[in-house]
């Protein structure tokens, strides 16, 4: 229960900053903490399985595992940046 | 068709938020209401699983907790076997509970090392505790890999296992690759025992309850798979009487079901529950480890369950160790079945306690029926009788310090509703006293 409240906080983000930005997500770079109790494949897995059949389908997820367990956000998951790919209608 | 690109830099925080709640309503009396909300997904699953393969029950439900997944996994499969008449042979029985104690390991050192030991040495979370304690935090990440090899060895993975199905398991690897880990295990099995040491000598609140404690049970060994369900006030029924026995009751407050005993009401399980009960078949060396450090069972403290989760690890990594010098190939990876019209049950020992799987197929194999119930709805309404028993010497505490209070007592309990309590919403409510 611990990643669907993490994911679904995740795909919230992004769902709002995609409907600001009126563009269409292509790609999102997270950061994992060293301390975050999930691994990457574990986390694109629920990011996946939560996006299936949505808007944010297929979206490239890039994750940067972090090992410094005294990094100060070691516990959680950083959205780093997001791609968006100009959608101009066509 | 693809237009230019551009990348806005964002530096948003995902964290676990706004899914635990406590509600307190209290006067200058007292406190008369303590109400834990957490939110369940086992209840999500029920749902999700009806008109599956009877086949895919195993992999579906170990998606409902990153934390226990091998728990889901076991109580489906062995619920699925019982429906079907398949008993499992002794090399994969022993398979099983390899793949079990690296879930113990695994589960029990995230929950004594990030959310338990922070706690007791006064520090918000794991990684301001990292700063002056390195070590801790070291060491169990060093054991928790232990667990993480056994789970990855036989469930495929490390994370939502895949190497496991109905009857067995779909590969069985090779003897030298369980040879291999031998070292790794030794060297855990040390810093278990400093971990141990060490947890005991933490500073403990004093909170003695009164508990009916329930397990699975058996005679010869310590429980994981199998086992009767038996308390310590004379329970002792087999497991297809689970549900004759537990009621599982709506409350308003919360999106979790009420476990309770009929006729008794609120009951405990997990680590502790399984050490007062099973203390006998724990191995030798962890019982004198035990009792030079004064911690025989009896344990009825919950603060000090962090210690019994240390002893369990020490004994899985025994256990561990005897399952892979014992090990025998099994004949066939998995006993074959034919789907038919049936209902069975089962219930393991996740390591946050007694998990109860019960399904229904039709003659397709396909799922009719399913109940789940986790050990977090068992134990929740012992949670709110402790934080009852434990709040009105503290009511006059500043709302902060207060908090810190109740996600510790309910931190006691279960890793996995404690990521979702890591941010408590605390809701106090103050009575005006009533003039009659
Ligand atoms: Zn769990």
């Amino acid at each position: 229960m611990h990643e669907q409240s993490l994911i679904s906080n995740l795909i919230e983000k992004i769902q709002q900053l995609a409907d600001n930005e009126g563009a269409r997500v292509v790609g999102a770079k997270l950061r994992l903490g060293a301390l975050a109790h999930i691994s990457a494949p574990h986390l694109r897995e629920h990011f996946e399985q939560a996006t299936f059949g949505t808007s944010l389908e297929g979206l490239q997820l890039e994750i940067e595992e972090l090992t410094d367990i005294h990094h100060a956000e070691a516990q959680d998951i950083i959205l780093e940046n997001l791609q968006f790919e100009a959608s101009d209608g066509q | 068709m693809a237009g230019k690109s551009k990348t806005i830099k964002v530096d948003y925080l995902a964290r676990v938020e706004g899914e635990g709640a406590l509600y307190i309503r209290y006067d200058d009396h007292g406190v008369h209401e303590v109400q834990l909300k957490i939110f369940e997904p086992p209840r999500f699953f029920e749902a999700f699983l009806r008109g599956r393969d009877y086949t895919e029950a195993p992999d579906i439900t170990a998606r409902i907790c990153g934390i226990c997944p091998v728990a889901y996994q076991m109580s489906a499969l062995h619920a699925m076997e019982n429906a079907l008449g398949l008993v499992p042979t002794e090399p994969l029985r022993n398979l099983r509970r390899l793949l079990y104690c690296g879930e113990w390991i695994e589960s029990h050192m995230l929950h004594i090392s990030m959310l338990h030991a922070p706690d007791f040495l006064g520090y918000p979370n794991a990684v301001a505790m990292a700063k002056d304690h390195p070590e801790v935090v070291q060491r169990a990440l060093e054991i928790k890999k232990t667990g993480n090899a056994l789970v990855r060895l036989l469930g495929g993975r490390e994370v939502h296992p895949i190497n496991v199905r109905v009857g067995g398991f779909y590969r069985v690897p090779g003897l030298e690759s369980f040879q291999a880990l031998r070292p790794q295990l030794l060297e855990a099995h040390t810093l278990a025992e400093l971990m141990t040491r060490w947890a005991a000598g933490l500073p403990f609140p004093h909170c003695e309850q009164s508990y009916e404690c329930v397990a699975l049970s058996n005679p010869s060994e310590y429980p994981m798979n199998e086992g009767r369900i038996v308390s310590n006030r004379g329970l002792d029924i087999s497991v297809k009487d689970y549900e004759k026995h537990f009621r599982e009751q709506q409350v308003p407050h919360s999106t979790a079901l009420h476990s309770l005993l009929i006729e008794r009401g609120a009951y405990l399980v997990g680590p502790m529950a399984r050490y007062n009960l099973s203390y006998p078949q724990l191995s030798g060396e962890v019982r004198s480890l035990a009792e030079a450090l004064g911690f025989r069972a009896p344990c009825n403290n919950p603060f000090k369950s962090i210690v019994v989760r240390c002893l369990e690890v020490l004994y899985a990594l025994e256990e561990a160790l005897r399952l892979i010098d014992t090990f025998q190939p099994p004949d066939e990876p998995y006993l074959a079945v034919e789907p038919r019209e049936a209902s069975g049950c089962a219930a393991t020992e996740a390591p946050r306690g007694l998990l109860y799987h019960r399904y229904a197929m039709n003659e397709q194999g396909k799922i009719t029926f399913a109940k789940i119930v986790a050990p977090t709805s068992q134990n929740q309404k012992t949670i709110e009788d402790d934080l009852r028993l434990m709040l009105p010497k503290f009511m006059h505490l500043p709302e902060q310090q207060l908090q810190g209070l109740c996600e510790r007592a309910i931190r006691n309990y279960d890793p996995c509703i404690s990521c979702s309590t890591h941010f408590l919403q605390l809701h106090l409510q103050h009575e005006p006293k009533r003039i009659s």
